[in-house]
């Protein structure tokens, strides 16, 4: 029987009269292929490959028409228990991936639920994890593993499963560039000797060009394949770009000074011994690989996790100051933009802020109202902050977190999901009000294009080690 | 156990409420170290001191037996709930219930997923917490705000439970295999009808 996976005019909404997020979509996978999807983010490729494994329409939305078919027979007619032995899916976050506690257990759990005899479990793991080079993991506890490593172990889950085919959302996305790239020879590796198929979704296409069979591009809902798909990886290479940023010169002037600071994912350590000042009235772009802890350097900013050595906001360790205290000087504008909504609507959100903006005498009644002008987030106070779009949502979050002025303000990835439009927008916004208030910046950002004149100084998570660099290299795709 | 429960709900018999706790010492004893049976039965007693006191003091009737009778009753549910939860783990526990009882796997594996968040409960309410101090906000662990949007985070989380378990082709109406097995032997079960039948004598003894 020929093994393929065919997606025939498939079109899927969320909600019967919600726009559609598939569009008529058509698609083939023959079997023993390497497979990438690329679209960018958020334009609903993970949708489209939860439909494919069938997770979907199970937990949302509803297929309008079309069908997938995997060996001639459509999905909706299988169970799950059939379905994962044919086709597996990674998450884009590998967190979710796992209901047990440990490695093991997780496992155990997966084989049970394919009703696999107990005398064939042990042999059936063991071979997975070894074959992946992981047979160390096997007793882990789950929320002790990197990135990498979970991923590493949920490919694993699917050889013990024996699916013949892998479908992976953005699986890099919390992921080092080590891993990915051991991960990449792993997938090629079942592919060419194990005869699996795989279909990888992904934003960013560099390192595929010597891996892929067939280059498909998603885009408004439509899939379409690129026949001349080496040119479109080498133009990704193409645009290699540099850029240089001056050096703090001196540390007078510092607001945030880090002695010694190290701080780690449960056994794996993400920075060692950073010294370095931040100094006050200063932009500061962090940038670093995926999974190489620029988040969690700001959970440890904000005494969200734990850290080793010193870390002096002004003369006191920040360890010393009460805890109400120290979120009035270093705050952070967390990466889910729900995470800070305490009040229902979009005016309340404000009028919380302004009762307690540290410069209340700059937020004028006029002033806001020209933000939220600017920000096409006018009309919409009495909306509940919770049914904004994920753009608004974001806009209001940044601004809400301005008007309270802390000393120093944390932006975690602020511009992902904003177009282009709103990023001009968003970023004078932040530049001006900063300089203003003479607050401290420090922002996560992939986003580079178009971004990069607002910032002072460019701090680099590489190695383990955090340090001020002078070039920053960067790729611009378009 | 369960049996036993009920049991004591309705009966009016001070010793068979230290004949149970006693029955669960002697069965705790040898799983537990000396700290935690000590823990066990000094923990509760400001809650039982109170019971007992206010049933003395503002009780009507036979207000010496009302009182100790309550007073032990709590100590006789308090070990009978540990020798369920001191002696196994938590997986041990719902893996022999759904095998042995035959509990829907849904519910036993969704119980034990929620188990597995405990972690992630608690630094979520750590964050929302310190976003809240953020903005100026104190929230405390009884603020409704923070049921709100602990609420909404756990909607999201149950839904991304379920998708990870059924991606590991977890399937309610199928059959399951069991690496671990939780038999009830022969005599667990004769074990269980003498503690019983102890319990009844000690009932209907006519003992106080």
């Amino acid at each position: 029987m020929s093994k393929q996976l065919t997606v025939k005019n498939l079109t899927f909404s969320y909600e019967t009269d919600s726009p559609k997020i598939l569009d008529q979509v058509n698609l083939v996978l023959q079997a023993n292929t390497f497979n990438i999807l690329y679209g960018p983010s958020g334009s609903g490729k993970s949708t489209l490959m939860k439909v494919l494994c069938g997770l979907y329409p199970e937990f949302a939305g509803t297929i309008q028409s079309g069908q997938v078919l995997i060996d001639a027979q459509d999905l909706a007619d299988l169970q799950p228990g059939a379905i994962v032995k044919k086709i597996a899916f990674l998450f884009q976050n590998p967190l979710n991936q796992f209901a047990m506690t440990t490695v093991d257990l997780e496992f155990k759990f997966t084989l049970e639920n394919l009703a696999i005899p107990k005398a064939d479990m042990a042999q059936r793991i063991e071979a997975a994890l070894g074959q992946l080079h992981i047979s160390d993991l096997r007793y882990r506890k789950i929320d002790t593993l990197s990135g990498g490593e979970l991923q590493k172990v949920a490919l694993a889950i699917t050889l013990a499963m024996d699916s013949q085919f892998i479908i992976l959302d953005e699986p890099f996305a919390s992921v080092d560039l080590a891993s990915r790239q051991q991960l990449l020879v792993l997938l090629k590796d079942l592919q060419v000797n194990h005869g699996k198929t795989i279909l990888l979704a992904d934003h960013d296409l560099s390192g595929y060009a010597d891996l892929a069979d067939h280059l498909y591009q998603f885009d408004q809902g439509k899939v379409q394949e690129i026949a001349d798909f080496g040119t479109v990886f080498a133009k990704f290479q193409h645009f290699d770009q540099h850029r240089t940023f001056p050096l703090p010169i001196s540390a007078d002037d510092c607001v945030l000074n880090f002695k010694d600071l190290s701080y780690g994912t449960g056994e794996s350590p993400l920075v060692q011994n950073a010294n370095l000042p931040l100094l006050q009235g200063k932009m500061v772009l962090l940038t670093g690989a995926n999974g190489s802890g620029k988040s969690t350097l700001f959970k440890t900013l904000t005494r969200l996790h734990p850290f080793s050595g010193a870390i002096y906001y002004q003369q006191a360790e920040i360890r010393k100051i009460r805890p109400k205290q120290y979120a009035q000087k270093v705050a952070l504008v967390f990466q889910n933009a729900q995470m800070q909504y305490l009040r229902l609507t979009l005016q309340e959100e404000l009028d919380l802020s302004l009762a307690h903006a540290h410069h209340p005498e700059i937020w004028t009644p006029a002033v806001i109202s020209a933000q939220l002008q600017a920000l096409h987030l006018k009309g919409l106070e009495d909306h509940i902050v919770y049914q904004l779009s994920g753009g608004q949502q974001k806009k209001l979050q940044i601004l809400e977190m301005l008007i309270v002025g802390t000393p120093v303000l944390l932006l975690d990835e602020p511009l992902a999901g904003l177009d282009m439009a709103s990023i001009q927008v968003v970023l004078p916004m932040i530049a001006t009000m900063a300089a203003k208030q003479q607050q401290t910046i420090i922002m996560i950002s992939h986003q580079l294009t178009g971004v990069l004149n607002f910032f002072d100084y460019h701090l680099a998570l590489a190695d383990k080690t955090l340090s001020y660099q002078e070039v920053l290299a960067y790729q611009s795709i378009n | 156990m369960i049996f036993a429960s009920f049991e004591i709900a309705f009966t009016q018999s001070i010793w068979a409420n230290v004949y149970l706790v006693a029955l669960c010492l002697v069965y705790l004893i040898p799983t537990l170290t000396p700290k935690r049976i000590a823990w066990l039965l000094f923990m509760p007693v400001i809650p039982i001191l109170g019971t007992w006191m206010s049933f003395y003091f503002h009780g009507t009737g036979d207000v010496w037996h009302t009182s100790w009778l309550l007073s032990t009753r709590i100590y006789a549910y308090i070990f009978l709930g540990a020798i369920v939860t001191f002696t196994m783990p938590i997986n041990n526990l719902l893996g022999s219930l759904e095998q042995n009882c035959h509990i829907p796997s849904k519910f036993v594996y969704g119980t034990l997923g929620a188990f597995n968040f405990i972690p992630r409960v608690t630094q979520t309410v750590k964050q929302i917490q310190s976003a809240a101090l953020m903005r100026g906000e104190v929230l405390h662990a009884w603020s409704p705000q923070i049921f709100f949007k602990a609420v909404l985070i756990s909607l999201r989380w149950s839904d991304d439970l379920a998708q990870s378990m059924q991606s590991h082709g977890f399937w309610e109406q199928q059959k399951r295999s069991h690496f671990d097995t939780y038999p009830m032997p022969l005599w667990n079960w004769a074990l269980a009808l003498v503690a019983l039948g102890g319990l009844q004598a000690v009932v209907f003894s006519g003992l106080g």
